[in-house]
């Protein structure tokens, strides 16, 4: 970047992004209806935001947030595949937290966002079924190694679900609910001859399903034999290479080789670089540049400059700012100091610890 | 026979046909998370469904009622599952939905479900054949759409019929005389040349080998700066074990600038294709080529590939100078004392 269009780095406007996350979490338009089988998923993204953005109890009550962690509670439901949360109550015809149909019934990516999102809220968890959790976890992984979005109907799998498990076992502290050495090699087997991951086998690599898969490996726990260091040298090397060029000119990254930057893979390939030990590698201005610019002038961040935002990529380009700030010679101004964040679970370092501390309850024995 | 239209558009609660179903509106808390506002007519439509997939009911009817509610919000990912549950039930014609499918394929794209329906669809037809030409046909609307790529790689490896990867080399040399850089069409020429088994007429491997290096070669001298081009070359060359440094004399072409008052080559060495003329020279992908050959070399190779990375890193590739300073580091420790 030159040194005119670095000086020249906006302000990041944090009042109009947490206004834009706060109005999606009051309501969305009619338009967003094909967010009705994933409003949790969506709820995270908007909290998620705020959390990064430390604006959670300046922007949001005390009955606010109490009344959010009731509903995440709602969909929380049990039954014959063991308990999890369910995205919404869009097929729910009325209140009955028990004994859910198949139709009905807890999804593993909704899981993963509902424990963030109650961390986010500094829930006590007193509530979660935990021998209940790891009943589903069973019942979702399938004879290759992946995951079912839901156990019963089958739903899809691939490697995003793989991530969810690894990320619900890793903060319930328990991996009896998967069959890690099973899982290992349909991840390895998503990886490409570019060093990314596809988002199964034999797909092209992506960014998102690069970090889904990475996360994973560096996620599974010290008794799998892969912990430490999960890749060879060589696959390391491969991997960083291919993620460091998905940085483009416009200082945006792309999922995908020859693709337009797209501020999503801000965060899943500068998450990616973090979890190798390469962030270095990141040019920080040519990325604050390019996200500078995906700001909606009436707040929320866009996945590419001109269009309109949405609390997705406002999330994960916060992320990305928290894990890639821009140094002391691209600017000045406090606007662009995020809360850190955990890379490996993504959500704040406060809210993983938290996460951390009141996900796994009362170990019964040490 | 699921009907393609629902016209003229009447509520479900005012039809006389659905007059024997009890609407069940959607349970909601007093204040939820991420409301949707609904229009009169999904709120309807799944009334109506959560009232039919209480019951369990699966008929005709509830065909009509899920594409209802799939046109209104093709996520509904329940929507989708128990419309399939229905077809398998009261035995539809599965050619049919296929129909519809290639309708609402088309329209959504980047859908993840319409694919997958598709998916369990093909898993009971089992004629795979034809959707070589629907996917082609999807194409034409995103060239690059990941779900479509991967619905034809799923759909190869699941069935690994002779019939269906005949064609495959042909077509996706069509994909990339259509855009040199389409990087998912150069994945799946990787996928079906080295991924998928041996095709009859490429037992020879190292035949095949020489083949992919020549294409790829050809298509990096038509257009140099193109890294799906680059990527294809380093995976073919990784994957059969072929030194990078049988490539030296090659990608040297492309690390220089072009001289002046240069005119075609009279004699072209088909080992090594030049540049084409207005190609933009030198390529940081070729500098970057070299400099692992160097790197590889170790001893003198070391300086000389340290001099390409500081040339990547202040002239010809800046956005990525911390890599290039890194690589230099990298390459001095492991040689260092």
């Amino acid at each position: 970047m030159s040194d005119e269009a670095t000086l020249q780095l906006p302000l990041l406007a944090r009042v109009g992004h947490a206004q834009h996350c706060k109005i999606c979490l009051q309501g969305l338009p009619s338009s967003q209806v094909d967010v009705d089988s994933a409003r949790l998923a969506l709820a995270f993204y908007c909290l998620g935001s705020l959390d990064l953005l430390n604006s959670l109890e300046s922007r949001t009550n005390d009955f606010e947030r109490q009344d959010w962690r009731e509903w995440i509670w709602e969909q929380h439901t049990q039954g014959r595949y063991g308990t999890g949360f369910k995205p919404s109550s869009y097929m729910t015809p009325s209140h009955n937290l028990d004994n859910y149909t198949e139709f009905d019934a807890p999804h593993m990516i909704t899981t993963y966002t509902a424990l963030l999102s109650l961390s986010i809220l500094k829930d006590d968890f007193s509530r979660l079924d935990r021998p209940g959790l790891l009943k589903f976890l069973r019942a979702c992984q399938k004879d290759d190694g992946s995951f079912y979005t839901e156990p019963g109907q089958g739903g899809d799998s691939d490697i995003r679900t793989t991530y969810c498990a690894f990320a619900i076992s890793s903060m319930l502290d328990d991996w009896s609910g998967i069959d890690v050495d099973r899982a290992i090699p349909y991840i390895t087997a998503c990886r490409t001859y570019e060093g990314g991951y596809g988002q199964s086998p034999f797909c092209e690599a992506q960014g998102g399903t690069t970090y889904c898969a990475l996360a994973s490996l560096y996620l599974a726990p010290s008794s799998s034999p892969i912990r430490g260091e999960p890749l060879t040298a060589q696959q390391r090397r491969q991997t960083i290479r291919w993620l460091v060029h998905n940085q483009g000119q416009s200082g945006g990254f792309h999922g995908r080789t020859e693709k337009e930057a797209d501020a999503c893979y801000c965060f899943w390939c500068g998450a990616s670089l973090e979890l190798l030990g390469a962030k270095d590698l990141v040019t920080t201005s040519a990325l604050a540049s390019f996200l500078a610019r995906c700001q909606f002038k009436f707040g929320g961040i866009a996945k590419s400059p001109g269009e309109h935002p949405d609390p997705y990529h406002t999330y994960l380009s916060l992320a990305a700012i928290s894990i890639h700030p821009p140094g002391p010679d691209t600017t000045t101004s406090t606007s662009w100091n995020i809360k850190p964040l955990d890379a490996l679970i993504n959500t704040t370092k406060e809210t993983a610890e938290w996460a951390r501390s009141h996900i796994p309850g009362q170990k019964i024995k040490s | 026979m699921p009907t393609i239209h629902t016209d003229p558009p009447t509520l479900y609660a005012e039809r006389s046909d659905w007059a024997d179903v009890t609407p069940q509106a959607q349970y909601e808390n007093v204040n939820p998370l991420a409301p949707i506002f609904y229009t009169e007519e999904y709120k309807d439509a799944t009334d109506y469904f959560r009232a039919i997939v209480k019951s369990g009911e699966m008929s005709e009817r509830v065909l009509e009622l899920t594409e209802n509610i799939i046109r209104q919000n093709p996520a509904h990912y329940t929507a989708w599952q128990y419309r399939y549950k229905t077809l398998l039930t009261i035995k539809a014609p599965l050619d049919v939905e296929l129909r519809l499918m290639d309708e609402l394929a088309v329209k959504h794209l980047k859908t993840y479900q319409v694919w997958h329906h598709r998916r369990l669809l093909l898993t009971e037809t089992r004629k795979p054949v034809p959707e070589l030409a629907f996917i082609a046909r999807s194409l034409k609307a995103d060239e690059k759409n990941y779900h479509t790529w991967s619905y034809r790689q799923w759909l190869l490896a699941y069935f690994n019929d002779d019939e269906l990867w005949d064609g495959e080399l042909e077509f996706v040399e069509r994909m990339l005389k259509g855009d040199i850089r389409n990087n998912s069409a150069w994945h799946h020429r990787f996928f079906i040349v080295f991924q998928s088994g041996t095709r009859k007429g490429d037992e020879d491997r190292d035949e095949v080998v020489r083949r992919e290096l020549a294409y790829v070669k050809q298509s990096i001298s038509q257009a140099p700066n193109n890294a799906s081009a680059w990527n294809y070359l380093r995976g073919v060359l990784d994957h059969s074990h072929t030194p990078y440094s049988t490539l030296q004399l090659f990608v040297q072409l492309y690390t220089v600038p072009h001289s002046p008052g240069e005119t075609a080559v009279e004699v072209i060495d088909l080992e090594n294709p030049p540049p084409s003329k207005d190609s933009q020279l030198p390529c940081p992908a070729a500098i970057e080529f070299l400099a692992d050959i160097y790197e590889l070399e170790g001893g003198n190779g070391i300086p000389k590939a340290t001099e390409l990375w500081k040339s990547l890193a202040n002239e010809h590739d800046t956005i990525r100078k911390k890599y290039w300073e890194y690589r230099i580091r990298e390459a001095l420790q492991s040689t260092g004392p």
